[in-house]
């Protein structure tokens, strides 16, 4: 006896999604990072702007930190991305 | 009817097992062949097109489309009957509220709890009686085993994939409660929530396992009450200080009880909201002390209103037992109470709108 | 913009996962070591440094 049964995934991929340019040097940039807030990265970040802004000459650093670290950033915090020029993103723990 | 998806061909049902087993499309256990007949009859029960849209999964922007919780249902071993439940707890799920991406893939391995008010339990045979939490009836559990299906096949929720759980727990089979409504003067969940008891209607809420406490020695609902939040204050201490939706399972003993002194649902999530909090500096009993710091006087309840205590009349009829169904993470995800049958919102999600092709 | 995500090595292949999932595979992360939590002042330092080593192949040509 044939079985004729149906696949139960969406059998559908996201669309594909492009790298951005890179830069040619941080010195003088700004960085963003963006934090989703779990124990630990608070040090963790405030390590990560002082290493950029003594070892690699990054000008600015923006801090944001997610509100709810199991969902995606918010759109607030999506739309100042634009401001800088690259960005750093974590804590996946 | 036309089907879209993709069909494979096996010649026994232990070719189809191991076809569904070797592809990850399984909770481990048996599924039901999920044929073209099968998923038709699930579509026609709730009079949905195959590509009708349920709902998009806000972190993907990924559609979720009936026919697809249908293949699942069925999959779980859902009858045509079943299928209405499974599609309005997913909708449930889908409200950004209950933050359906954060609540499954979580190291803290919370399951899906499904709980079915009103007169749909009656059609489907969904008891709330004896053996509430565990296998009562065919309805609930292949109604919170299809939750799972879906979770695993239209969400790559599966360990180590998508799902972190570090533990989990076996709620994660299924976790599925109809709620005894057999005393008419007694709120539903789904009243307590603002619906009308005449409505058939699904409750979801990201939950730990249930914990079961027993007072049959009081009957003095300020006493076994006590127990509940006792409880509750554990899970506070034990597990999670956050504030949230926690869920009562009480059974038909204390209910007569709490019935004679004319207190209700809203009566108790009163009382538990006042006595279900700890100071922080009680985790230093539980090994915890690293973290109380100068902060030991703060006072953490477990439920920031009463309103976000559900109260859940199920369970068999003797015995002064209760349970305690805690939150995944405090109030990251909220419970989500929809009307079955109610209009189906394809509206992509606020935070989506613009960004979606 | 370029950019880069941080993670703990328990996390690597749900990171990949779900740079799969959204239609980047292949993203690359920088990986530091687990858990982040309880780790002191000291070790977080050490791996920003590492994470910025990691990360800068990211950002930079």
């Amino acid at each position: 006896m044939i079985f004729r049964v149906l696949d139960p995934t969406p059998e559908k991929t996201a669309p594909l999604g492009q790298k951005a340019p890179r830069l040619d040097t941080l010195r003088g940039k700004t960085v963003g990072l963006i934090s989703n807030g779990k124990e630990g990265s608070k040090g963790f970040f405030a390590h990560i702007e002082d290493v950029l802004r003594n070892d690699y000459g990054v000008a600015n650093v923006v801090l944001r930190t997610k509100p709810n670290y199991s969902a995606p950033a918010p759109a607030g915090i999506l739309g100042e991305i634009k401001s800088w020029d690259a960005v750093i993103s974590g804590i996946g723990d | 009817m036309q089907l879209a998806s993709r069909t494979y061909e096996a010649d026994s049902i232990a070719a189809v097992q191991e076809l569904y087993h070797s592809n990850g499309w399984t909770d481990g256990l048996p599924i039901v062949p999920p044929t073209e007949d099968a998923v038709r009859a699930c579509l026609e029960r709730v009079m949905m097109t195959p590509d009708q849209l349920i709902g998009i999964e806000p972190v993907r922007g990924l559609p979720i489309v009936a026919e697809k919780l249908a293949i699942n249902a069925v999959m779980a071993g859902c009858l045509p009957m079943h299928f209405p439940v499974v599609v309005t707890a997913w909708m449930a799920m889908m409200r950004e509220e209950f933050l359906m991406h954060g609540a499954t893939a979580s190291t803290g391995g919370c399951a899906v709890l499904v709980v079915i008010n009103g007169p749909i339990r009656q059609e489907i045979g969904a008891l709330g009686s004896f053996n509430a939490l565990g296998n009562s009836d065919r309805a609930t559990a292949v109604i919170g085993r299809a939750i799972r299906l879906c979770l695993i096949n239209l969400m790559d929720v599966r360990p180590g994939a998508i799902d972190r759980s570090t533990l989990g727990h076996p709620g994660k089979f299924s976790y599925c409660v109809a709620e005894d409504e057999d005393d008419p003067a007694w709120p539903t969940l789904a009243e307590q929530r603002g619906l009308p008891r005449d409505a058939s209607a699904v409750t979801v809420m990201a939950a730990g396992a249930p914990r079961q406490i027993m007072n049959e020695w009081t009957t003095k609902p300020e006493e076994f009450l006590e127990t509940f939040a006792a409880e509750m204050r554990a899970n506070l201490r034990h597990y999670s200080i956050h504030p949230g939706n926690y869920a009562l399972i009480i059974p038909q003993q204390l209910r007569e009880h709490l019935r004679a002194a004319k207190w209700g649902p809203r009566d108790i999530a009163a009382f538990i909201h006042e006595r279900a909090r700890i100071h922080r500096r009680e985790w230093a009993d539980v090994g915890k002390g690293a973290v109380v710091r100068d902060r030991g006087d703060s006072v953490y309840p477990a439920m920031q209103s009463a309103d976000q205590l559900l109260v859940i009349a199920a369970g068999g009829p003797a015995g002064g037992f209760g349970a305690v169904i805690p939150p995944w993470l405090g109030d990251k995800s909220h419970a989500v109470t929809l009307p079955i049958g109610a209009c189906v919102d394809c509206e992509p999600p606020p935070s989506l709108k613009g960004s979606l092709p | 913009m370029p950019a880069f995500g941080v993670m703990t090595t328990n996390f690597v292949s749900a990171a990949e996962l779900m740079a799969k999932v959204l239609g980047m595979p292949g993203y690359t992360f920088a990986i530091i070591d687990h858990p982040v939590s309880s780790a002191s002042d000291a070790m977080l330092r050490e791996r920003a440094i590492v994470a910025l080593e990691q990360g800068r192949g990211f950002l930079l040509k």
